[in-house]
């Protein structure tokens, strides 16, 4: 078992590993942005990027290769510069993250602040609005699911599926902008933004409510729709019935065999859904002004700075693969009859 | 066989019948060919000799014997164009008296400097040149100004009602607000000035900001030499001292055209600084010292600390320079970071001293690169990047690099690594809010800036959402907000909207190549940029066509375009915020050079803003006469049309509906009416958006599009540096170019004629920023004026006897060559010695001085052997010659370098 578990998390390690050199490799083939601006700007703009061993500069073309910009000056002097190889600048970077934990400093989001400090200042305002979500939408949506499964076909399952079907089906931005129109603009009950740490704690745990309802209605959805399709398995199954005819009443079979039984693909499916949270809050951390990674990441993206992008980027893939351990190792504490890593 | 025969005959007469029949029909059927002009030929005679008037009136008055050999030369052309029959010979006479006038106009030729005219000197060169610019097409068609209507809230008493030129509101300045704000939580802030930014800049630091919003942020905090205040009147600004005393005063006094390149002020006592972060117990109230002055500079142009703003000032030309910052970023490449005072400061133009006579007073004093009157020599120095900073807290915060900003643990906020002598001081930096303080110690506490602080809300959403700073606005969260296009009609007239004049032009750029010149300016070998084969533009015929591109201009409403939007249409190539006369605050927008530069564009015949439906559509049938009489295109039939398909580049995909499609409709309309081409050409615009904005800038730059929107702004106090952005030259627009069109550095690409001469676009522009050797109307950089005539290295002893030889262009008009100093130099950017000869800071240079009159002066000294030994052990030795002369009636100094040890 723990030599499954070792074996699993150094093989979530090597992926991690190489998702980022993939990353890092393809983003550095990128064409280089050519800075706008007159000569003197674009001289000091690339006079940075040589000094970060990302390019280098010559006066004479060098021949067959394509220069990332020409910078000609007032007096004609003309500057070709050029993007270093690609697998010197690699060498150079995953250099400085073995050897000194080393992961740069940002270059345009915070000038100059170490990209782990950044990060590691955001991660814990998503993680917050992540796991409340999930915290919310769990029983909620258990719970809803239950209701619609012992409901089968009655007015409630109708409506409950109904709403969920329409939830389900609305993008994310369009629901937080449909929230914040609703609940901030036209009635003012809540923030407009998310709010500041000098606003009053009042303002702060209303300030969770807009991110936290659009965070959790997909995964209540997802929840209630799973839970009513799996019971609704269970409870047509013939055991389930022999559990009836043995004399117990239906709250009891429910709750006995039926629930336990249905929580079986249901529990692994939370840490699932927790990852998905994660990818949506990018979004709505956009739009509601949160300070986390996912709109980091964004930013990240739009302003090249890619030392920024590779940490957020790790954060990222390391809690996706870390999930899936944890998802296949958790089948066999939910499950006893499955063991993970035994051979037959 | 009578019956087949019969049925033979009645066969070959229904075939004849219906031969005749077709061919009948043929000749009759408008889908078969178009014969004559588009235009009637009258028309098209009438609308050359326009041009042709357009072209004498641009000219004015030369001279007398000139102007009566111009209109000789028109009335020759006028009678030409009359004679003309066909489409061809009209243009040719045209042609041909256009060539005719221009040759009548001497080539400007010497040494030329404009920079020492006065405002309406300057105004009237800029009139020229918009003129030319206009009437080529290369200033693109302009839309609208991003000016418009913004709301305040009712608690706040604007410092003016109407909107000051450069100036705004004054909001803070002379502003008030008179009630809380009930949305903020924090008492404190109720009374502040509350707005928002999309975007956290996480620093302050403008030094090293190329970023117009930390601009603006660091402004709060940053006080100026001078700064400007509205005036008595409340329609315009005064300049005022701020860090200074009293204004600038020439040192060595003025030149003939009332200019100096030395300036000085009195620095002002007193002055403390504020801070409420954590170094506040050291610095909050800390006097500011002179050489607090200088550091500033010390670390911009200290190569070694990477700051943007540095890099940019030194290579910055004319006045805008300050004169040996050059040299001092050049050596310091390998310096320490923060000051190195290894490295030689006092050879760059700022210096600190005291009041030989009175000890309480200190001066600043600088050196720019170009004489300027006095109004320039206090412009040119107040930029809040020059706000004095005591060393000692770039070294307590723990190095320049965290100045303004985070450290890179982030324990030290903005907060604690800022200092201020402005109006405000930084209170608190979040991610979602930065708040500044009202600063008890800057200047002019007492009487302006009465408000108490301002709150910046970072509003994410702004950035993708128009509406979003809107409905901030609305819910009483922000004090002011422009008012979003959808919101025009219902808030315009509300009591608190005012209304802006824009800083901005939209415009839509023009690509005018034709074939033969896209490809000398970007084919393979392409002089501005190297295309491959497969990536050649196609050049559309049209767009080439003057008359086509006027015809678009005509059909362009923008007066309904920019109504609907909220915006201020406009046909100006600058926004109103560009200043002829600075002092005065006049717009250049509102000079009779200005309304002439248009005259061809907005004229009575149009309305107020260049748009006429007819004259479109006569233009166009013009522009398709000439296309189809030089054979470049042919009409379509009305089943299958010509198409001239128009590759249209935006930067965002949003901007198909609000701005593309409107312009599509008002030019196809205009262009596909029956009346134009009886529906054989049809114009299709087509609207591209790249992945990426600036991908948009590239394409127009690079001149990969037909038609592109946007703009680029600059310099509003020099307009006549502003426009050299629509020189073809990259070197002149600073790769700024977004127009394409005529060649702007030859002199015959159209004529521009200024004090009786011909010039190149390029050579007029660049004239009246610095000096330039003008040849036949073109800049030529192959002439020297001075040049290096070679050197002799004698031993006497130990010393060295030094004979260099300087060769004047004596034929070109270089006279009263003078020897201005001689400085002995040696070492590296590490180890740097120089003694100047005029500093008096060595008697070892002994110098005689011989001109023989016949362009070729020579200097000879003796360079004791004891003070060589001076300099320190590097390959780098020699002697700098400075030589002052005289050309085309401008006073050049030159320097030449001689590394005499080479030759020793």
């Amino acid at each position: 078992m723990w030599k499954y578990v070792l074996k699993r998390i150094l093989l979530a390690l090597l992926t991690t590993f190489i998702i980022l050199s993939l990353t890092f490799v393809l983003i550095k083939l990128l064409p280089v942005k050519k800075h706008m601006g007159k000569p003197p700007q674009r001289s000091a703009y690339y006079a940075e990027q040589i000094r970060l061993g990302y390019m280098y500069s010559s006066e004479v073309p060098e021949e067959g290769k394509s220069p990332a910009d020409i910078v000609i000056f007032e007096d004609g002097k003309t500057v070709y510069y050029y993007q270093m190889p690609v697998m010197k600048q690699y060498v150079a970077w995953i250099g400085n993250i073995l050897l000194h934990w080393d992961w740069g400093v940002s270059k345009t989001i915070e000038p100059n602040v170490k990209a782990t400090v950044i990060i590691g200042g955001r991660l814990l305002t998503s993680m917050k609005i992540n796991i409340i979500s999930v915290i919310v939408s769990v029983p909620i949506g258990i719970a809803l699911g239950i209701l619609a499964a012992l409901k089968k076909n009655t007015m409630i399952d109708h409506i409950i599926s109904t709403i969920v079907m329409v939830l389900i089906s609305l993008p994310g931005f369009v629901l937080i902008t449909f929230l914040m129109l609703l609940l901030c603009y036209n009635s003012s009950l809540l923030p407009t933004q998310w709010p500041n740490p000098t606003d009053p704690i009042g303002q702060k745990v209303l300030g969770y409510i807009i991110p936290v309802v659009c965070l959790s209605l997909g995964s209540i959805c997802g929840y209630c729709r799973f839970v009513r399709a799996e019971l609704c398995d269970v409870l047509a199954s013939d055991y389930l019935l022999l559990a009836r005819t043995k004399g117990l009443t239906k709250s009891q079979s429910v709750m006995r065999h039926a629930l336990r039984n249905a929580m079986v693909p249901i529990f692994p499916s939370i840490l699932a859904e927790f990852i998905g949270i994660m990818g949506g809050s990018m979004i709505l951390e956009g739009l509601y002004g949160i300070p986390g990674i996912g709109s980091l990441f964004v930013d990240a993206i739009g302003t090249e700075d890619y030392n920024i992008l590779f940490v957020d980027m790790a954060i990222f893939t390391t809690i996706g693969l870390f999930a899936g351990v944890l998802l296949d190792l958790s089948y066999g504490f939910i499950d006893p009859r499955i063991r993970m890593g035994e051979k037959k | 066989m009578r019956k087949a025969k019969r049925l033979f005959a009645v066969l070959i007469a229904i075939c004849m019948m219906t031969s005749i029949i077709t061919l009948v029909a043929a000749c009759d059927d408008p889908d078969n060919g178009h014969t004559g002009t588009w235009l009637p030929i009258a028309d098209y005679r009438a609308y050359t000799k326009a041009d042709l008037k357009s072209v004498k009136d641009g000219i004015g008055s030369v001279s007398e014997s000139i102007d009566g050999k111009i209109t000789e030369a028109y009335n020759a052309g006028l009678a030409a164009i009359d004679a003309a029959n066909t489409v061809l010979d009209v243009k040719k006479a045209f042609t041909d008296a256009k060539t005719a006038i221009a040759k009548c106009i001497p080539l400007a030729n010497g040494v030329k400097s404009l920079t020492g005219l006065n405002s309406e000197g300057k105004t009237d060169i800029l009139g020229s040149l918009e003129r030319y610019a206009v009437n080529n097409g290369i200033t693109g068609i302009t839309l609208f100004e991003n000016g418009g209507y913004t709301m305040f809230s009712d608690r706040i008493t604007l410092g003016t009602e109407n909107y000051i030129l450069g100036y705004g509101f004054g909001v803070l300045s002379e502003g008030s607000i008179t009630k809380d704000l009930d949305s903020e939580s924090n008492p404190a802030w109720k009374r502040y000035y509350h707005t928002y930014e999309p975007k956290n800049p996480q620093t302050l630091n403008y030094l090293d900001g190329d970023d117009s919003v930390i601009g603006d942020l660091y402004g709060y905090i940053a006080a100026s030499y001078y700064t400007t205040f509205m005036n008595d009147e409340k329609d315009g600004y005064d300049w005022v001292p701020e860090l200074a005393a009293a204004d600038p005063e020439p040192v060595g006094g003025l030149n003939a055209n009332g200019q100096a390149k030395k300036w000085r002020f009195e620095i002002r006592s007193g002055l403390k600084y504020s801070t409420l972060g954590k170094h506040s117990d050291t610095y909050n109230g800390l006097e500011v010292k002179p050489e607090d002055f200088l550091t500033p500079y010390k670390l911009m142009f200290n190569q070694a600390n990477g700051l943007f703003r540095g890099g940019e000032a030194v290579e910055q030309t004319g006045a805008q320079y300050i004169v040996g910052s050059k040299e001092y970023y050049t050596a310091t490449k390998d310096a320490k970071k923060g000051i190195d005072d290894s490295v030689d400061f006092s050879k760059v133009g700022v210096k600190v001293y005291q009041d030989p006579t009175d000890s309480s007073k200190w001066y600043f004093e600088y050196e720019l690169g170009e004489a300027v009157t006095p109004y320039y020599a206090r412009y040119y120095i107040a930029s809040s990047l020059y706000q004095p900073i005591p060393y000692s807290f770039i070294e307590a915060i723990g190095g320049i690099d965290w100045y303004l900003g985070y450290n890179q643990d982030k324990s030290d906020t903005p907060v604690d690594n800022s200092l201020s002598l402005g109006a405000y001081v930084l209170e608190r930096w979040d991610d979602g809010q930065l708040v500044f303080k009202k600063n008890p110690n800057y200047v002019y506490a007492d009487i302006k800036y009465n408000i108490a602080g301002v709150h910046i809300n970072i509003l994410t959403a702004a950035s993708t959402d128009r509406l979003a700073g809107f409905r901030e606005f609305e819910a009483g969260k922000i004090d002011s907000s422009g008012i979003p296009q959808e919101k025009v009609k219902e808030f315009a007239d509300d009591p608190r909207t005012r209304t802006t004049m824009g800083d901005f032009c939209y415009k839509l750029n023009v690509n005018t190549l034709d074939a033969e010149t896209w490809k000398y300016m970007f084919g393979e070998q392409g002089v501005i940029k190297q295309t491959p084969t497969d990536q050649y533009w196609q050049v559309k015929p049209l767009m080439s066509n003057e008359h086509f591109i006027k015809g678009l201009s005509y059909a362009t409403n923008r007066k309904e375009f920019a109504e609907s939007k909220g915006y201020v249409a406009s046909t100006n190539f600058f926004s109103p915020n560009y200043l002829s006369d600075p002092e005065l605050g006049t717009s250049y927008n509102s000079t009779t050079q200005h309304a002439k530069a248009l005259s061809d564009i907005v004229n009575d015949n149009t309305d107020e803003y260049g748009y006429s439906l007819e004259l479109a559509r006569d233009y166009f049938r013009m522009a398709l006469d000439e296309v189809e009489a030089s054979g470049l295109m042919k009409a379509g039939t009305k089943k299958n049309p010509t198409v001239i398909e128009l590759t249209c580049v935006f930067y965002y995909a949003s901007f198909e509906e609000s701005m593309f499609k409107p312009v599509k409709q008002y030019w196809e309309e205009a262009f596909n009416h029956e009346s134009v081409s009886e529906g054989r050409y049809k114009l299709d615009l087509k609207f591209l958006a790249p992945s990426n904005p600036d991908l948009a800038y590239d394409m127009m730059m690079e001149g990969q599009f037909d038609i592109g929107f946007g703009g680029i702004t600059g310099n509003p106090m020099n307009p006549l540096d502003f426009i050299s952005t629509l020189s073809s030259t990259p070197s002149v627009a600073g790769g700024w170019t977004l127009n394409w069109g005529l060649d702007t550095a030859d002199v015959d690409s159209d004529i521009l004629v200024y004090n009786g001469e011909r010039w190149s676009f390029d050579a007029l522009q660049q004239a009246t920023q610095t000096t330039v050797v003008v040849k036949d109307g073109n800049i030529d950089k192959s002439i020297a004026l001075v040049e290096d005539g070679g050197q002799t290295v004698e031993k006497t002893g130990d010393d060295l006897n030094v004979t260099v030889v300087v060769n004047y262009n004596k034929d070109f008009g270089v006279t009263n060559v003078q020897l201005a100093d001689i400085v002995l130099f040696g070492g590296d950017s590490k180890d740097y010695t120089e003694w100047s000869l005029t500093g008096g800071e060595t008697p070892i240079l002994r110098a005689t001085v011989l001109d023989d009159g016949k362009g070729k002066l020579t200097i000879t000294l003796v360079l004791p052997a004891a003070e060589i030994a001076k300099l320190p052990e590097a390959e780098n030795k020699g002697i700098d010659v400075y030589v002052t002369f005289t050309a085309g009636g401008v006073d050049v100094e030159k320097l030449i370098s001689f590394y005499i040890f080479d030759a020793e």
